[in-house]
């Protein structure tokens, strides 16, 4: 025990440690044109540094690459969708004079039936043999 | 005058297509406003040549009816019917129907048929434009105490299938040769 403690008396204290290093280290003046013999010194030995230009691999940028493919994928959605539209417009033509063709021809039968009824009115007054008293006056 | 003379000969030469594009055989038939407003069903068709053309390709050549009517209007280059019918008899305007007899009136038209019932009240007159021997338009005004009927088809009329159709429709014989002659004409009219 008293060993011990006759080595931790003998151990160098920490604020003695602090104490030494803070002396060592306190600031001193630099020497009278020790920073014009630093410069001039270093002004002699030191290699000028040259820059270099390495040019590097052109990276593809995927810019580039989609660019030219959003336009023919616009080109291509607006050809499909006129196309599509054209078609829509001709379905609704043809639908249109169907209607217009099947009215026509309704029109036109309708017509024939009251003619030939009109007719037949005329051929029956014509042919009939005159009632008494002349009632029927035919010409 | 000169100025005069030409400014006449000029409307005359801008008028002149304007007669020429109206085929013969056509009739101005009214709107007849009158009739359509207290009619109580009408039945107004106009079916000029382009509208004729593609009523033809709509009818069905399937259809007996239908195939004599294509048939018929092949020739055709119009169809024109006004027909009013009413509830109650009623007093036609005289004028409208007038100006038709009018136009009925002109060179080329001869009356075929004129029958009248006094029993009846009845009126049906058939007119058919003739134009070197060959029918180019037949009208039919019939007039009945509840219904009046204007009738004008144009064109040439083929009355060999008019005598086809005969039947099909309820059209009558009405003895008509496919190339009719006054002395044919005669036999149809009855004194």
């Amino acid at each position: 025990m008293n060993d011990l403690e006759e080595r931790l008396r003998r151990a160098p204290r920490p604020e003695d440690a602090e104490e030494r290093l803070r002396r060592a280290l306190r600031p001193v003046d630099a020497p009278e044109g020790f920073t014009e013999r630093l410069m001039s010194a270093l002004q002699a030995r030191e290699p000028r540094a040259v820059v270099a230009v390495v040019p590097t691999a052109a990276r593809p940028t995927p810019r580039r690459f989609w660019m030219p493919a959003a336009m023919a994928a616009s080109l291509l959605a607006a050809v499909l969708l006129g196309q599509y539209n054209a078609q829509l417009r001709d379905e609704a033509r043809v639908a249109r004079e169907n209607a217009a063709g099947l009215a026509a021809s309704r029109e036109l039968m309708q017509a024939l039936r009251v003619t030939s009824q009109k007719l037949d009115i005329a051929y029956q007054a014509v042919t009939k043999p005159p009632v008494t008293g002349a009632e029927e006056n035919r010409s | 005058m000169n100025a005069r003379i030409a400014l006449c000969f000029t409307a005359l030469l801008l008028a002149a297509p304007a007669f020429a594009e109206q085929p013969r055989g056509l009739l101005r038939l009214p709107e007849f406003p009158a009739l359509a407003e207290k009619a109580s069903e009408s039945v107004v068709v106009t079916l000029d040549s382009n509208l004729l053309g593609i009523a033809s390709r709509f009818l069905d050549a399937s259809d007996p009816e239908q195939a004599s009517a294509k048939k018929l209007v092949s020739s055709l280059t119009g169809i024109y019917v006004r027909s009013y019918t009413f509830d109650t008899d009623f007093a036609y305007p005289k004028a409208d129907v007038e100006s038709v007899r009018r136009q009925l009136s002109a060179p080329g038209w001869s009356r075929m048929v004129e029958a009248h019932s006094k029993k009846e009240n009845t009126d049906v007159d058939v007119f058919m434009l003739v134009d070197n021997g060959k029918a180019m338009g037949l009208a039919i005004i019939a007039s009945e105490p509840r219904e009046f009927t204007i009738v004008n088809i144009v064109g040439s009329i083929d009355l060999e299938q008019l005598h086809e159709i005969e039947g099909k429709f309820g059209v009558p014989e009405l003895e008509i040769e496919s190339a009719p002659k006054k002395e044919e004409k005669k036999s149809v009219k009855k004194n």
